[in-house]
């Protein structure tokens, strides 16, 4: 149904421009639609997505919508290029030249290194191309009520927002829509805490051997919080080495009344992949959402976060470390959209860089709506350039219509603090160790945020070995 | 809320930052000998200063500045084996734009003494202890510093702290995702592996922490929190004197250790210096008030004018000072 129309519309333009138009009047966007009619590629790879979707059969009614909402927006998203804002400084042609496969859902037995264990006392799922792997996952002893599984295991008691309504997104968040074979869906009812962690490893098993053919899966997951109820999760995403792919994820969280998550994000992706995430984050009235990531791998990583308000009084944080090495790019576009009164936001990015092919992109955007009185908002990038010609561009901005907020944000780019050095020196420690410290510390201002210690220790750890093969560490 | 107005930087490093080198002004530097010795002397009688130490500076000293001097009562010769630091003719400058902020300072310290420096606003006090531990922003230009019989001014700030020399910065930097405990024991391990004795390990080397953090009345939780990251100005302070007695320095230089401090955190910190005094080690303390000197008694108090020491005297100086101001000094 929704394939066939995608392929009338690629052999006859024209008509295109018609549902658009009905959609969306603005001149802008028909233009753009008229655009993105004339990118095969992204018709092409719309259609590969759509057909292996599609083979599923999954007959659910959250998940048909999400496909055809996301089919219409692919029409009107053109393949961005320098000449968008958000696309201003990450370069994506590469992906255009490349051959992309569909990662297919695979039966054949995985070696995944003890992956599935995740982290011990914690429920583990485990996502594989995409797609939930119930034989490796351990979610026994959930609490009455928790649901943690695919959608179409979902019982019908359970009633999922809707998945299409998160505004904003572009045209990966739309490719991962039309792509999804099936969600993961995380439902924790009113009330309930969850004592033990919840980690869900993402694992791109399928890809190609060489750069330019690469495999793309899909993930999607979605989770939904209840009035008072609390839980952490933990996201992992890692892949198969040496192999070639790109994880193009959305994650959706809806927090109720008072709901309070914990996110930990840790990317891990071999230095081939390419990985793309959407998070998308509501908040209702006296909600907490407190995320802690750190990204070190893929040659293309972009996350872009969007947090919205629902209602007032609600608490975020944000603390990000990107570390970029030879020939990554680390991307995070953030932005916090306050709507009600009280709100109170704290974000931290930082990002090291550490060699002259590498570059980093942080654009926050921290929106304070008329509504949004007493609004308590702070924003703070730094980024160390450790290597001749490291490029970072950082673009924070702060866009007040409110009158009675308090509002910060700072960015400094900068080599390490003299006054620092000195001070590790004058306690007798070498400039040499004193250096490795604070390169280390940098980012461990970050990771030391992580609830956990277990999943601290492990990242400081996988950090710390990046920066020494990177040099960065003698 | 115009997009337009917001700024994007696009920042291409050029070139990293130089490691802290030994200026070469400061390694071309002789070594003292018994001929500066007797230069010196002619100095000290109202002549002309020796041209390879003051270039810049040939004029001749302020006769209350020379009176002062000609009473110091620490004229011990350069033998006298309990000198823990002999400083002389020490002229600094800022690095970046060549202001001359030191012009001659000369000071000894002996073992078992305790120094208090006091001066206004901008006469060099804090410059003084900051090229004595090698602090990057000043280089020396001449003048000689030795301490416990060695040239100072050819080492490392980290090999200056080795050698027993410790300051207490007036207002410590902070350090984030570095745990105070880490950094306490990153520098004793330092100390210790230049001394040849083994490294603590995280419990031995909190055995060897705790009374020191008893003595200064310090809650243990404050070594899981990141240095000085977020701490009150006595937190700062107190954490500064638990470094020096986890060093355990000769020569403790403390740079205004008495500011932002409430009356008992003044009390404990003075306590825990007192207590880490011995006759084999010695203070430099720079202040502003007579209240620290009530506490850490001092030997000898020393006013600094416009880069130099102009008078030296006792406890009573400070006295004098803090009942008539440093016009009632200018005119003794």
């Amino acid at each position: 149904m929704a394939s066939s129309s995608l392929q009338q519309w690629k052999c006859n333009p024209l008509l295109l421009t018609q549902p658009s138009l009905t959609h969306h009047s603005g001149r802008r966007r028909v233009g753009n639609a008229i655009v993105a009619l004339g990118d095969p590629f992204v018709l092409e790879l719309a259609e590969k997505l759509e057909e292996s979707a599609s083979s599923n059969n999954l007959k659910n009614k959250s998940l048909h919508r999400l496909r055809e909402t996301c089919t219409e927006e692919v029409f009107r998203r053109p393949w961005p290029s320098a000449k968008d804002e958000s696309f201003r400084f990450t370069d994506i042609k590469f992906l255009k030249q490349s051959k992309i496969q569909v990662s297919e859902p695979l039966n054949s037995p995985l070696d995944l290194q003890g992956l599935e264990n995740g982290r011990p006392g914690a429920y583990t799922i485990l996502l594989i191309d995409g797609l939930l792997s119930t034989s490796h996952s351990h979610t026994a002893g959930l609490p009455h009520g928790v649901f943690v599984g695919s959608l179409s295991s979902l019982p019908d008691d359970y009633v999922l927002p809707p998945l299409e309504a998160a505004d904003g997104g572009d045209l990966f968040s739309s490719l991962n829509g039309i792509g999804s074979r099936d969600l993961g869906v995380v439902i924790v009812p009113e009330g309930c805490k969850l004592e033990r962690p919840l980690h869900v490893v993402y694992y791109s098993q399928q890809g190609g051997d060489d750069l330019q053919s690469l495999c793309v899966s899909n993930p999607r997951l979605v989770v939904v919080l209840g009035k008072g109820a609390e839980m952490e999760i933990v996201e992992e995403f890692r892949g198969a080495a040496n192999k070639s792919y790109w994880t193009n994820s959305v994650l959706h969280v809806s927090l109720e009344e008072k709901a309070q998550l914990c996110h930990s994000f840790v990317q891990l992706q071999n230095p081939c992949a390419v990985h793309m995430k959407w998070t998308f984050v509501q908040q209702g009235t006296l909600s907490s959402y407190k995320l802690v990531e750190t990204s070190s791998g893929g040659r293309l990583s972009r996350h872009n976060l969007q947090i919205q308000q629902l209602g007032p009084d609600t608490v975020t944080e944000v603390s990000t470390f990107h570390l970029a090495g030879e020939n990554q790019t680390q991307d995070l576009h953030s932005k916090i959209i306050l709507n009600h009164p009280r709100g109170y936001s704290r974000q931290l990015h930082k990002c090291i860089v550490t060699h002259s092919s590498a570059h980093a992109v942080f654009d926050g955007n921290v929106k304070v709506n008329r509504h949004a009185q007493l609004t308590d908002a702070g924003q703070l990038s730094r980024s160390l350039l450790l290597a001749p010609r490291a490029t970072v561009n950082v673009k924070p901005n702060l866009q007040i219509v409110a009158d009675d907020v308090k509002c910060s944000h700072g960015a400094a780019i900068s080599d390490l603090e003299e006054d620092q050095l000195f001070y590790f020196q004058a306690r007798g420690v070498d400039a040499k160790t004193a250096r490795n410290a604070l390169v280390f510390s940098f980012g461990a201002e970050v990771m030391e945020r992580f609830p956990d210690k277990y999943l601290r220790n492990k990242v400081e750890n996988d950090v710390k070995s990046l920066l020494a093969a990177a040099g960065a560490i003698r | 809320m115009a997009l337009e107005n917001l700024r994007a930087y696009k920042v291409c490093y050029l070139l990293p930052m130089p490691i802290l080198q030994p200026s070469s002004s400061v390694s071309s530097l002789p070594r003292i000998s018994c001929v500066v010795t007797r230069k010196w002397r002619c100095w000290r009688m109202g002549q002309s200063q020796p041209t390879h130490t003051r270039k810049k500076n040939s004029m001749q000293l302020p006769r209350a500045a020379a009176a002062a001097v000609d009473i110091e009562p620490q004229n011990a010769s350069t033998s006298n084996s309990n000198v823990l630091l002999e400083v002389k003719g020490l002229t600094a400058v800022v690095t970046e734009s060549r202001q001359e902020i030191l012009k001659g300072i000369d000071l000894i310290i002996h073992q078992g003494e305790v120094h208090a420096i006091m001066g206004k606003n901008g006469s060099g006090k804090s410059t003084f202890s900051k090229v004595l531990v090698g602090h990057p922003d000043y280089e020396v230009t001449g003048g000689t510093v030795i301490f416990k019989g060695e040239n100072l001014l050819d080492k490392e700030p980290e090999v200056r702290c080795h050698s027993g020399l410790f300051m207490s910065f007036q207002s410590p930097v902070e350090i984030p995702g570095v745990s105070n405990m880490d950094f306490l024991r990153m520098a004793c391990n330092a100390r210790r592996s230049t001394l040849g004795l083994t490294e603590l390990g995280p419990l031995e080397f909190y055995g060897f922490l705790s009374p020191k953090l008893a003595m200064l009345n310090m809650d243990p939780k404050f070594l899981d929190r990141n240095v000085n990251e977020g701490f009150s100005g006595g937190e700062k302070k107190r954490n500064e004197i638990l470094q020096l007695a986890v060093l355990e320095a000769d020569l403790a230089i403390l740079d205004e250790i008495d500011s932002g401090l409430d009356v008992d955190a003044l009390q404990d910190v003075a306590k825990a210096v007192n207590g880490l005094l011995t006759t084999k080690n010695a203070v430099l303390m720079i202040t502003h008030y007579q209240r620290l000197l009530d506490s850490i008694k001092p030997t000898y108090v020393h006013i600094m004018e416009n880069g130099r020491i102009v008078k030296t005297g006792n406890a009573s100086l400070a006295k004098q000072l803090e009942e008539g101001g440093y016009r009632a000094i200018a005119d003794v």
